[in-house]
C-alpha cells in the first residue's frame, strides 16, 4: 500500500495524491485522514481554512473518524494545496484509507492512554502530599516539612502538566495563532495558571495549588479517553461496510497471475476471482459462470447466477467457480465505497441546532477569559482577598465554563444515530436529514419497488396479433433489455426462459412511468409499456376489458404500431409494509400511495397494507405537484421511491428515501437509503430521528443549564478549581453517554 | 522525623514508578488495544 510519511511534506506531491482523488460529477473529491483533531472546535477551524483554498467548493469533516471530505474543482485547486493548508494548522493530513484510519485511531488511543496513565499515577502521589499539606494548614506544620512536601508536589505535578497535558498546550497555542480560541485554550490557561502561580508561591513561601493543575489535566484526559472510545464505537457501523472489501486481488496477464493490493487495480485490468473470494472492485464478468452471494452488498440472501457480460459489485462473494473479470472502476470508486463515503459524509453533516451551538462556542471562549480576568481583579481589589484566593476563583470560572458539553451535544448524538442506523442497514446522508426526518407529516410511497418488492414476475403471456410467440418475446426482450425498470427485467427474464435472448437495440428511449421504445436490428419499431402509454400515442387498444382484475400489471408489446402481445405481471408486497403503515399512522403521519399504475391496482395494494389513501395514474409531474401541494399547506413530506420516474419527486421532498436495488439516480438523490428488503426499517429510522432530536435538545438544555448554574457559583467563589474540573468532565461525559443511548434502539422500535 | 518522611516519599515514588513502568510496558505491548474482542474469543468455534 502506498503510504505518505507524515513528517515529509515534500511527499505532498500532486502525482502521489492524484491516485486518491475520486471523480464526483464535474468536481473531484479527496478524502483526507486528519490526525490531531481533539475537539469540535478543531473541526470548525479546519473547515474554514480548507474552504479558503481556491477551487475548494465543499468541505465536511467527520469528527468521529477525523476524515475531511473535500470537494474541489480540479482546474483550480491542487490536492497538495489542500494538504499544505491542513498541515500549516498543525494537523497531520494523509490520504484516507480504512487501514490507515484504524492504525491512526490505535496510535491516538495508546498515546492518550500513556498520558492519562502517567497523570493518574503522579496525581495519586500528589494527593498524598496535598492532604498532608491541608492538614498542616489547619493544624500547623513545621516550615521545613512543609517545604519538603511542596517541593515533592512540584516534582510530581510538573510532568503531569507538561507531559500529560502537552496536547492541550499545543492545541491551545495553535488556536491562539489562528485566532480561533477553542476549549483547549481554557484547559491550558487553567492548568498553566495553577502551575505558575504555585511555583511562584513555593519560592515566596505561600500556599501552593499544584493539585489543581494536575487534577484538571487528569480529569480532562479521562474525559478525552472515554470520548475517544465513544467515537470509535460509533464508527463500527462503517467498518462493517469496509470489511466486505477484499484487500488483495489476483491480476491476470500474459505472464500468469500476480497477487496485488486491491488499491492497485486499474479499470480495464483482468482479474481472476477464485471460489470463496470477494470481488475486489466493481467488475464485468469476461469468462466463466458462477454464483455470487450479494448479501454483504444488497442484503439479498439468495445467490444469483452471473454469466459473461454481467456486472458484479465489489464486496460480493464468488460462491461457485473461478471467473475472469475485467475491473470497471478503481476500488475507491466502487459502489460499496460510495455507500461508505455517504455514511461518513452523514456523520459530518450538521443539523441547524449545531450551527447555533457553533456560533455560541465561537464567542464563548474569549468571553470566559475576559470574565475570569474581571473576577480575579474584582476579588483581589474590591473584596480585598489574597492574590492566591483571587487567582483560584478565576481559575474555577475558566474551568467550569469550558464549553465541552455544548460542543459535544449535537455531534455525539448525530454520530450515534448515524452509526446505529448503519448497523441496522440504513444509510443516513447527513445530520440535517435527521432533523428533517423527525418533522415529517406526510409520507408518500411509490408502489413498484417500494411497497411491492419490485420483482414482478410474468404470470401469463398471450400473443395477440399475427406474430409468433418467439418473435414477440424476442422483440420485447430486445427493447426491455437496456431498461432498469423491474417490469422490464421480468419481461427479459421470462423471454430468456423461453429461449428468446435479447438482440441489439437501437434508438432506445424510456418514457418514465409509461414504457420503452426502440428499434430491433431488423428495423422494427417495438414499444413496450402500459395501456396509458399507447392511449397517449393514439394506438387502438381493443383488448382492455379484462386487463386489471387483481394487483396484476399489464405490459403490452406493440410492434410497428400493431398490438402484438400482452404480459400479465404480478408483484409481491414488501415485507414490513403493513407494520410501517401502522407505525407511521400511530405517530400521526399520514401515509399515501402514489403510483403510476392504474387506480384500482393502487387501491388494492393500499387496502392490503392498511393505507387509507392511494392515488393511481400518477405521472412524474403529478407526483412532484403533489409534493409541492403538501409543502404549500405547510406539511413536511417524506418521499419513498425507487425509479427514474420518482427522481423529481424525491428531489422535491423534504426527505427522500430509496431502497437498495433502486436505480442509481434514485440512490444518488436519496437522503435515506435502506440497505435491505424490510420496509419497516423506515419506521425504525424515523424513530431514531425523533429520539436523536430529543437527545440533542436534552444535551443542549443540559449544557446551558450547567453553565447557567456553574458560572455564577464560580464567580462568587464557591467552587474550587478541582470541583470545577470534575464538574466540567462529568458534564461532558453525561452528554456523551446520553447520546450513546441511541445505540440501544432496536429495530421496529 | 523529617528524614523518615523524606525516605517514605522517595520510597512511595519508587513504588509508583515501578507500577508506572509496568503500565507503560502493558500499553506498548498492546494490552489495551482491543478490550472487546478477546472476551468473545472463547465462544469462537475454531
Amino acid at each position: 500500500m502506498p503510504t505518505i510519511h507524515e513528517e515529509n511534506p515534500s511527499l505532498f506531491s500532486d502525482a502521489v495524491l492524484a491516485q486518491y482523488v475520486v471523480n464526483d460529477g464535474d468536481l473531484c473529491r479527496l478524502d483526507i485522514l486528519v490526525a490531531g483533531i481533539t475537539c469540535p472546535s478543531c473541526i470548525w477551524l479546519l473547515e474554514r481554512m480548507i474552504a479558503r483554498v481556491a477551487g475548494v467548493t465543499d468541505v465536511s469533516i467527520s469528527y468521529a473518524a477525523g476524515i475531511a471530505l473535500v470537494r474541489f474543482d480540479p482546474a483550480l485547486a491542487l490536492p497538495s494545496a489542500i494538504f499544505t493548508a491542513v498541515s500549516r494548522l498543525g494537523f497531520r493530513p494523509r490520504p484516507y484509507s480504512p487501514a490507515l484510519s484504524d492504525i491512526e485511531a490505535r496510535r491516538e488511543r495508546s498515546d492518550l492512554l500513556l498520558r492519562f496513565g502517567t497523570a493518574l499515577f503522579l496525581t495519586m502521589q500528589l494527593m498524598a502530599y496535598s492532604y498532608s499539606l491541608y492538614a498542616g494548614y489547619f493544624q500547623g506544620m513545621g516550615m521545613a516539612i512543609k517545604a519538603v512536601l511542596q517541593y515533592a508536589s512540584m516534582l510530581v505535578a510538573t510532568p503531569v502538566v507538561f507531559y500529560s497535558g502537552w496536547p492541550f498546550l499545543v492545541s491551545a497555542w495553535q488556536s491562539l495563532c489562528s485566532r480561533r480560541p477553542g476549549m483547549d485554550l481554557l484547559i491550558a490557561v487553567g492548568a498553566l495558571t495553577a502551575w505558575f502561580y504555585s511555583t511562584w508561591s513555593l519560592f515566596s513561601g505561600q500556599e501552593t495549588y499544584f493539585e489543581s493543575a494536575a487534577m484538571i489535566v487528569t480529569f480532562v484526559l479521562l474525559g478525552r479517553l472515554l470520548e475517544h472510545s465513544v467515537r470509535h464505537t460509533a464508527l463500527s457501523g462503517i467498518d462493517s461496510l469496509y470489511a466486505a472489501v477484499a484487500q488483495r486481488a489476483t491480476l491476470q496477464d500474459q505472464s500468469g497471475h500476480h497477487d496485488i493490493a486491491a488499491e492497485d487495480v486499474r479499470p480495464g485490468d483482468l482479474l481472476l476471482v477464485r471460489q470463496g473470494e470477494h470481488f475486489p472492485v466493481d467488475c464485468l464478468v469476461i469468462s466463466g459462470e458462477t454464483e455470487v452471494d450479494q448479501s454483504l452488498v444488497t442484503g439479498e440472501s439468495v445467490p444469483i447466477v452471473v454469466l459473461p457480460g454481467d456486472d458484479v459489485r465489489a464486496g460480493c462473494v464468488n460462491v461457485a467457480a473461478p471467473v475472469t473479470v475485467q475491473a470497471l472502476r478503481a476500488v475507491a470508486q466502487s459502489y460499496l465505497m460510495r455507500v461508505a463515503a455517504l455514511v461518513r459524509m452523514a456523520q459530518a453533516g450538521k443539523p441547524s441546532l449545531q450551527r447555533l451551538a457553533d456560533r455560541i462556542a465561537a464567542w464563548f471562549v474569549p468571553a470566559v477569559i475576559l470574565l475570569a480576568l474581571m473576577v480575579c481583579v474584582g476579588h483581589y481589589t474590591l473584596a480585598g482577598q489574597g492574590l492566591g484566593r483571587a487567582v483560584m476563583v478565576a481559575l474555577a470560572v475558566v474551568l467550569i465554563a469550558c464549553p465541552c458539553a455544548m460542543g459535544l451535544a449535537v455531534p455525539s448524538a448525530v454520530m450515534a444515530a448515524c452509526s446505529r442506523s448503519a448497523s441496522l442497514g440504513i444509510v443516513l446522508r447527513g445530520g440535517d436529514v435527521i432533523e428533517r426526518l423527525a418533522q415529517i407529516q406526510y409520507a408518500l410511497f411509490d408502489k413498484t419497488g417500494t411497497i411491492t418488492m419490485g420483482q414482478p414476475q410474468v404470470i401469463t403471456f398471450s400473443p395477440l396479433g399475427a406474430f409468433t410467440e418467439q418473435e414477440i418475446l424476442l422483440a420485447a426482450a430486445t427493447v426491455e433489455q437496456p431498461a432498469a425498470h423491474p417490469l422490464a427485467k421480468a419481461v427479459v427474464g421470462f423471454a430468456a426462459e423461453r429461449g428468446a435472448l435479447p438482440g441489439e437495440c437501437r434508438d432506445f428511449v424510456v418514457i418514465p412511468g409509461k414504457g420503452v421504445c426502440g428499434l430491433t436490428v431488423e428495423g422494427r419499431r417495438v414499444q413496450c409499456g402500459s395501456a396509458l402509454y399507447f392511449r397517449d400515442q393514439g394506438i387502438d387498444l381493443d383488448i382492455e376489458g379484462d386487463t386489471q382484475e387483481s394487483d396484476d400489471t399489464v405490459v403490452l408489446v406493440v410492434i410497428d404500431n400493431v398490438v402484438a402481445g400482452r404480459f400479465l405481471l404480478r408483484d409481491r408486497i414488501r415485507p414490513g409494509s403493513v407494520e410501517l403503515v401502522r407505525l407511521l399512522a400511530a405517530r400521526g403521519i399520514s401515509p399515501r400511495l402514489i403510483s403510476g399504475d392504474a387506480q384500482p391496482v393502487a387501491d388494492r395494494i393500499a387496502a392490503r397494507i392498511g393505507m387509507d389513501m392511494a392515488l393511481g395514474n400518477m405521472t412524474p409531474d403529478q407526483k412532484i405537484a403533489m409534493v409541492h401541494e403538501l409543502q404549500a399547506q405547510g406539511g413536511r413530506v417524506l418521499m419513498v421511491g425507487d425509479g427514474i420516474n420518482d427522481a423529481p419527486a424525491l428531489a422535491a421532498a423534504d426527505v427522500s428515501c430509496s431502497i437498495i436495488g433502486s436505480s442509481d439516480i434514485a440512490l444518488e438523490h436519496a437522503d435515506v437509503i435502506i440497505n435491505g428488503v424490510d420496509l419497516a426499517h423506515l419506521a425504525t429510522v424515523h424513530h431514531i430521528a425523533g429520539k436523536t432530536m430529543s437527545i440533542i435538545r436534552q444535551n443542549l438544555g443540559w449544557a446551558f443549564f450547567y453553565n447557567g448554574i456553574g458560572i455564577p457559583l464560580a464567580v462568587i467563589g464557591v467552587l474550587t478549581p478541582v470541583y470545577a474540573a470534575v464538574a466540567m468532565t462529568a458534564s461532558s461525559l453525561l452528554v456523551s453517554l446520553n447520546s450513546l443511548r441511541l445505540m440501544r434502539i432496536k429495530h421496529h422500535g | 522525623m523529617d528524614e523518615s518522611i523524606i525516605l517514605l516519599i522517595i520510597l512511595s515514588l519508587c513504588l509508583g514508578a515501578g507500577c508506572w513502568l509496568v503500565f507503560i510496558w502493558a500499553v506498548k505491548k498492546g494490552e489495551f488495544e482491543d478490550v472487546e474482542k478477546p472476551k468473545h474469543r472463547m465462544l469462537d468455534d475454531d
